[in-house]
């Protein structure tokens, strides 16, 4: 066997850069939801720290149900503890994969997009979309959010354009206020 | 060998194994085993005896507009031939790569013929924990796990120990082992998807080729790849366009990038190739040790020492073409369980004879960590020893040193 090996100043990503503009939505899903878009569809947006994370069958799938404690009500009114189910998980001889669904770990502080189920608990919209996860920083103070989809370029069904939209390093004040107005743009439209 | 160090944050090593095994970590799937023991990489037990079982549902969503788009009219048996086409075609893509036994020229035999079921709820059983062990594609079943955007996805199930089964599966004979695949697809009509022959009119339908390609993909195993242009990389090709190239009978893998490529032939390897038999194994480490050291303890008595979640890729030094990429994450010694998070990485089933130059990156920027499921699939807190994986590490930055002789 031969191999040799050059190890150089890694810039694969600058290197296929120019490939981007091929690439789009994830096939496993999304299509394209600006804030104010997922702030409407989704019936409860909050901030809140993740607590656990169980799994259980129910309708012929395992699902990772995780509990959350809201700290911060942005949309609709929030029981004191929120559990969410997203397809997937492991229990005993068995483990259910599903590529592209977000996974939470105790003590993370996220703000979630969510919709109610059919089952009686909420689901996070459009998955990935509709995830942020709360990054602190400890010089500044302040806390910043990055959505999972990040980067993803997603296709709005209505425009039928694509367009990048994913959500990194904003201050979680800016989303607050993003949030805010699309709900007052929505309860204006309602009036 | 020629050897660069790069470095501002980490320092990146190639060596030869530092320990054995290696954790496939890139593109696959893994799953602990019940018992314990290290990762095992997901894949199918297939035979001539017991081939993988495919059917479709042919069950299409009735709305208004249709929902997938083909020349046939609607309604009629040469729609479901047009459809039933694209799924036999995006099958053969992955049957016709080379050096695996997944090859349906080497190892024929080892797919069932494709089936027609009429029940548009034949992905799951909805019977409680009933899971029907057969593997099929469903475009007309509503599932809770579709929200408001979400178009289609892949759920297996996997043998977390052997002996385990789920209805016509029969039992397990490894960890790891595929059980039961299928595909779901929205109903809503809120997208819409073209067959390859209607796509050229359907510029706002998502080519159902592509998609079907990448959704087979992880039937067979493969998680999401980080190298652009690959058919597991995590974007589809926009509406109105494929990804690669249409498949022919003298390319039956034109969609597919060498990293599909490779991914495909380390989880199922053909005995007989003599080209895909490389490899390159190594670690990415801190240039500081201690930057690491106040990240939580995976599992008891150790600590993270490497670089997680940084994509290693290896590109032919010749032509420039990426052959494969994986993502470091950890070693696991079966004989001391469980993985280790030393920033090892394994590029297996590369082609012999070549020169390779490999770049790393953290998962930043086009790809996130969040698009794929490294590391943490690698521990599980179920078995003993239990361990949790540290989260990818996308916190450093990279520079070049002069290369070393």
């Amino acid at each position: 066997m031969k191999c040799k090996i050059g190890l150089r100043r890694p810039l694969l990503i600058a290197l296929c850069a120019s490939l981007l503009a091929c690439a789009s939505v994830t096939p496993t899903t999304l299509a394209h939801m600006s804030v104010a878009k997922l702030t409407h569809v989704s019936r409860l947006i909050l901030r809140a720290r993740c607590l656990k994370n169980s799994t259980g069958w129910d309708a012929g799938e395992i699902w990772t149900f995780t509990a959350y404690e809201p700290t911060e009500v942005w949309k609709g009114s929030a029981p004191p503890r929120v559990s969410v189910r997203l397809l997937g998980g492991r229990i005993g001889n068995l483990t259910s994969n599903v590529s592209g669904v977000p996974r939470f770990r105790a003590g993370e502080d996220v703000v979630l997009f969510l919709t109610p189920t059919t089952l009686g608990d909420f689901s996070v919209v459009s998955w990935v979309q509709g995830t942020f996860r709360i990054h602190h920083d400890q010089r500044s103070g302040e806390d910043t959010v990055a959505q999972d989809s990040a980067s993803f370029e997603t296709f709005d069904p209505f425009t039928r354009k694509f367009a990048a939209s994913g959500i990194h390093d904003l201050s979680l004040q800016e989303l607050r206020s993003q949030v805010a107005a699309a709900l007052r743009q929505e309860s204006g439209a309602q009036k | 060998m020629r050897r660069a160090i790069a470095c501002l944050t980490i320092a990146l090593f190639s060596a030869a194994m530092i320990f054995t095994p290696a954790v496939q970590a890139y593109s696959f799937v893994s799953t602990v085993p019940q018992s314990g023991g290290c990762p095992q990489p997901n894949s199918w037990n297939l035979s001539v005896s017991s081939p993988l079982d495919r059917q479709w549902s042919t069950s299409l969503p009735s709305l208004i507009s249709p929902v997938i788009l083909t020349v046939a009219n609607a309604g009629t048996s040469a729609q479901l031939d047009e459809i039933e086409q694209a799924i036999s075609d995006s099958f053969s893509v992955w049957a016709g790569v080379s050096g695996t036994t997944f090859n349906a020229i080497t190892f024929p035999g080892l797919e069932a013929p494709l089936a027609r079921v009429t029940n548009p709820n034949s992905c799951t059983n909805d019977a409680e924990s009933n899971v029907d062990g057969s593997n099929t594609i469903c475009f007309n079943q509503s599932s809770a796990a579709f929200t408001p955007g979400v178009l289609a996805f892949t759920r297996t199930f996997t043998a977390n120990a052997p002996g385990a089964s789920v209805g016509t599966s029969g039992p397990a004979i490894f960890a790891g082992q595929i059980l039961d695949a299928d595909t779901l697809f929205c109903n809503t009509g809120e997208v819409i998807f073209a067959t390859p022959a209607a796509l050229a009119t359907s510029p706002g339908a998502y080519d159902l080729e592509s998609l079907l390609t990448h959704e087979l993909g992880h039937w067979m195993g493969l998680d999401h790849s980080a190298v652009i242009r690959a058919m597991m990389f995590p974007f589809a090709p926009p509406p109105g366009q494929f990804l690669g190239s249409r498949p022919t009978a003298q390319a039956p893998d034109g969609p597919l990038s060498d990293d599909d490529r490779t991914g495909i032939r380390v989880l199922y390897p053909d005995p007989n190739d003599t080209v895909n038999i490389g490899a390159i194994r190594g670690q990415i480490l801190p240039a500081n040790p201690f930057a690491l050291a106040a990240l939580p303890a995976p599992s008891m008595g150790s600590s993270v020492t490497g670089m997680i979640g940084a994509q290693v890729v290896a590109v032919d030094a010749d032509t420039g073409a990426i052959i494969a990429g994986a993502f470091s994450s950890g070693s696991c010694n079966a004989s001391s369980p469980p993985t280790q998070f030393d920033g090892s990485y394994d590029l297996e089933r590369l082609p012999v004879g070549r020169n390779y130059n490999l770049y790393a990156e953290p998962l930043v920027g086009i790809a996130l960590p969040a698009d794929f499921v490294v590391p943490g699939d690698l521990c599980s807190q179920d078995v003993t020893p239990s361990c949790t994986a540290p989260a990818a590490n996308t916190n450093f930055n990279v520079r070049t040193l002069p290369a070393a002789p």
